[in-house]
């Protein structure tokens, strides 16, 4: 159980983007602490880069984005394209950085330090696969140990950027299980996906974001034919020609 | 009286002036050695251009336009010979013209010798003090032959010249003398004192493969320390192309002393101990006997 | 029985009989030691060629410092060092502010290096000596350069074992290591920083471009018999060293050039890792074993 509300995150008419063009173009709002949201919508709707804002990987163009009230633990799960899977790492050790928040880049695991880590193995139903070496394990395998990597990361704010491509079934249904299992310890989660069916089952809160902020709130009322309409007219490519933004900052 | 001497001191004058009005006439040496000799035989009536200059290699010379228009404007142009500059032929070519050209080394009696690896006639004649007096009447006889005028100067300083060398010739004989008949080679990592070692009678021990363009394998290594020891020759000469430290490491392991600097293929630049081909001679034996003088 | 005498007479003799010999294996066991570790980051990294381009980078600082003081071990230590690290600055500074990547910035500035370095010794007019010293000489290891190996394989090993984390990290993940840190740079640069460390030690025995062979083909043979990043280190290493003694050793008795003969040993123990090497290797890949029943 995490100790206080820590881990909200409050989006001040954020701007974010790449070479002065905004993804995300003036979002305001505030994931609650606690809160289970996902994040949808079209293709270069600015998920990811809203997710790598909020990592604090990416400095926002303008607008603020605040994380708790003091610095949460926070665990970011990108997409799986930025893993090396020929470096002959093995899972034990992969799931061992999960700890880097804790014991830095000297102090050694400590013996709970490695039953957390079988724990967490067991959980994400891989376990024994603690020698196994990276590039051995199949997609499933390896989204399932990057998961129990953030279980022992043990961080109020987790963030997971479409964790389901080219999954199998089984793993996203247990993975999910996961998922609602750090919901109930009362995490706060946001996720990026494109499967309207799981977000539609699993997720309490949903932001539609194209671009903009085309709807935010409970998953019943986003997640509906006109919103996602809209969301889909809003949509279009960096404009070549465009000028400054005018808007107040 | 007066009238006498007034009319001699003209007539002096009218008869010195020429000798004032002359430009020096130009010759053109290939390296820095026999472009000393030529200054010593020509004196004030030559000025010598030196194609190779004090400090430089006449192996890799690389001869640029200009110095074809140096040799177009020479009166005479001076060589060593013996296959010392290759690049002759083509810039003489290149030069348009062939000015009197004067092989230094004619008349010497060269040998064979392995050089680079190689066995051709050796070139570096001018290590024996001897040969060098043939070098001075060689050039003597050129500058007399297309400076007629200048003949009395030039066989007064060939005379004087000559009475150095032969001096110097002396003084080598002398120092190898000195030295114990079993102490008298050391090992170099040149290969231009064969003529040296033929006529003062010091072993000239070359190591195969430490040479400056090779790497040296720990065969040749371990041969040269091989025979350093057994031989027990007394010193190791450095020559500055190749590697120092492996000489410094070969002569650690074997015993044998480093001799300083040895000069064979050009004079040092003014300051330096071997600004002449006397000097430079001088300069070598010092550092023979210093290292070989038990 | 007489085979094992001949057998150690061959490999063992050599080593007992000559000093030289002793410390050509001591300084390249320590060279090995240091860099080959680095080398396999190198290779996993897929950063292969980083390590030739910083050999490239490192010459000219070596050649400035010899220019200044000669065939001083600090001089051109420092020199090489020197150079290395501000090409690594910049190339980092680049790829972090700018739109090049890493390599584009790497190559950028060590091609401006060595351009640099070409410029610098064509000044001093002659670069034969300068070339060859460059090319190092591991026979001729004297009791500094043994020193300066050895003190740069303990910093290195040293450094490695602090930033091994965060460099296993930043190869694997580097995405997950900027969230949870603020050493990824650091770590990076460090990285680089031993890079350099260890070639510009490697030259003075091997010469840059020889150094770098040693540090990368041992770890290339690595990978074909372990699949764990520690074994592939542990088994670079040993490749290492036993190139090492295999180049000096055969050096002794055929006659090569030492340095490149342990950069061609480390080739053929590369070439046989290919073959048999009991991960992937080819052999192994013709003729499968049975697979196992679980």
């Amino acid at each position: 159980m995490t100790e206080g509300r820590a881990g909200f995150v409050q989006l001040n008419d954020v701007t974010l983007g790449y070479d002065r063009h905004p993804a995300v173009h003036h979002v305001s709002g505030l994931f609650e602490a606690g809160s289970l949201t996902a994040v949808i919508g079209p293709n270069g709707a600015g998920k990811s880069t809203l997710l790598k804002g909020i990592a604090g990987s990416i400095k926002p163009l303008s607008g603020s984005i605040l994380t708790g009230s003091s610095a949460p633990r926070l665990a970011y799960l990108p997409q799986l394209a930025e893993l090396d899977r020929d470096f002959p790492i093995s899972v034990e050790d992969l799931i061992g950085t999960g700890f880097w928040q804790k014991i830095g880049s000297f102090r050694s695991y400590s013996r709970h330090d490695r039953q957390l880590i079988d724990v967490a193995l067991e959980k994400v139903g891989l376990a024994g696969f603690n020698k196994r070496i990276l590039g051995t394990l199949s997609g499933g395998q390896l989204q399932r140990v990057l998961f129990a990597r953030l279980m022992v990361q043990d961080a109020e704010l987790i963030l997971i950027d479409e964790p389901f491509a080219a999954i199998d079934s089984k793993t996203v249904s247990d993975l999910m299980g996961l998922v609602r299992h750090w919901h109930d310890e009362g995490r706060t989660i946001i996720a990026v996906l494109h499967d309207m069916g799981l977000v539609a089952e699993f997720f309490p809160d949903c932001l539609l974001l194209a671009r903009e902020c085309v709807s935010w709130g409970p998953t019943s009322s986003v997640l509906t034919p006109d919103q996602l309409a809209k969301a889909r007219t809003m949509i279009e490519a960096n404009d070549p020609h465009a000028d400054e933004c005018e808007r107040a900052a | 009286m007066l009238r006498l001497l007034t009319f001699c001191s003209l007539m002096g004058l009218f008869l010195g002036t020429p000798i004032y009005a002359a430009e020096p006439i130009p010759v053109v040496a290939s390296f820095s050695i026999v472009g000393d000799i030529v200054s010593h035989i020509g004196g004030d009536r030559v000025s010598v251009d030196t194609l190779v200059g004090p400090e430089e290699d006449a192996h890799v010379f690389d001869p640029a336009p200009r110095d074809a228009a140096r040799i177009a404007a020479a009166k005479l142009v001076v060589i060593n010979g013996l296959g010392f500059e290759g690049w002759m032929d083509r810039l003489i070519k290149a030069s348009g013209g062939a000015p009197k050209l004067t092989i230094a080394s004619e008349g010497i009696l060269s040998h064979q010798s392995t050089i680079d690896g190689h066995e051709r006639i050796d070139p570096h004649a001018w290590q024996d003090v001897g040969n060098v007096r043939t070098y001075a009447r060689n050039i003597a006889d050129a500058l007399i032959a297309i400076d007629p005028e200048g003949g009395g100067l030039y066989r007064a300083n060939l005379s004087s010249y000559d009475d150095e060398l032969a001096g110097l010739d002396q003084e080598i004989r002398a120092a190898i003398s000195a030295i114990p008949t079993e102490r008298r080679k050391i090992v170099t990592t040149h290969d231009a004192f064969g003529y040296f070692a033929l006529t003062y009678g010091i072993e000239m021990v070359a190591p195969q493969g430490i040479s400056t363009e090779a790497e040296a394998s720990a065969k040749d290594v371990a041969r040269i320390i091989r025979q350093v020891k057994s031989e027990k020759i007394p010193a190791i000469f450095l020559e500055n192309v190749s590697d120092p430290r492996l000489a410094e490491r070969i002569a650690a392991e074997s015993g044998a002393r480093i001799g300083g600097k040895l000069y064979s293929d050009a004079l040092s630049k003014e300051n330096a101990p071997a600004g002449t081909y006397i000097a430079m001679i001088k300069a070598n034996i010092r550092e023979l006997t210093k290292a070989l003088m038990p | 029985m007489t085979n094992l005498a001949s057998i150690f007479d061959l490999l063992i003799t050599p080593f007992v009989d000559f000093a030289f010999m002793r410390r050509a294996l001591v300084g390249s066991i320590a060279l090995s030691i240091g860099a080959c570790p680095i080398g396999v980051f190198l290779m996993l990294r897929r950063m292969s060629l980083v390590g030739d381009a910083m050999a490239h980078a490192i010459l000219p600082g070596a050649a400035l410092g010899y220019l200044f003081a000669g065939l001083s071990l600090g001089f051109m230590t420092a020199g090489g060092l020197i150079a290395g690290f501000v090409v690594a600055l910049l190339a980092g500074l680049v790829t972090r502010v700018t739109v090049l990547k890493e390599d584009a910035a790497l190559a950028s500035f060590y091609l401006i290096s060595l351009a640099g370095g070409v410029v610098l010794v064509s000044l001093r007019g002659s670069n034969v000596d300068l070339l060859h010293v460059l090319f190092g000489s591991v026979l001729a290891l004297d009791d500094n350069t043994l020193m300066l190996l050895a003190v740069s394989t303990t910093v290195s090993l040293l450094s490695l074992a602090v930033l091994f984390r965060p460099l296993v990290l930043e190869c694997v993940d580097p995405l997950f290591l900027r969230t949870v840190s603020k050493s990824g740079s650091l770590s990076h640069f460090g990285f680089l920083a031993l890079v350099v460390l260890n070639l510009v030690a490697g030259f003075h025995a091997l010469g840059t471009l020889l150094s770098v062979g040693l540090m990368m083909v041992p770890a290339f043979a690595s990978r074909f018999w372990s699949s764990t990043l520690d074994g592939m280190i542990a088994i670079a290493t040993l490749i290492g060293i036993l190139s090492s003694g295999l180049g000096i050793v055969i050096s002794y008795h055929a006659g090569t050039p030492t340095g490149p003969t342990i950069i061609l040993s480390a080739g053929a123990l590369y070439l046989l890792s290919i073959l048999f090497g009991q991960k992937n290797g080819l052999i192994l890949r013709l003729w499968p074993r049975k697979h196992l029943a679980a």
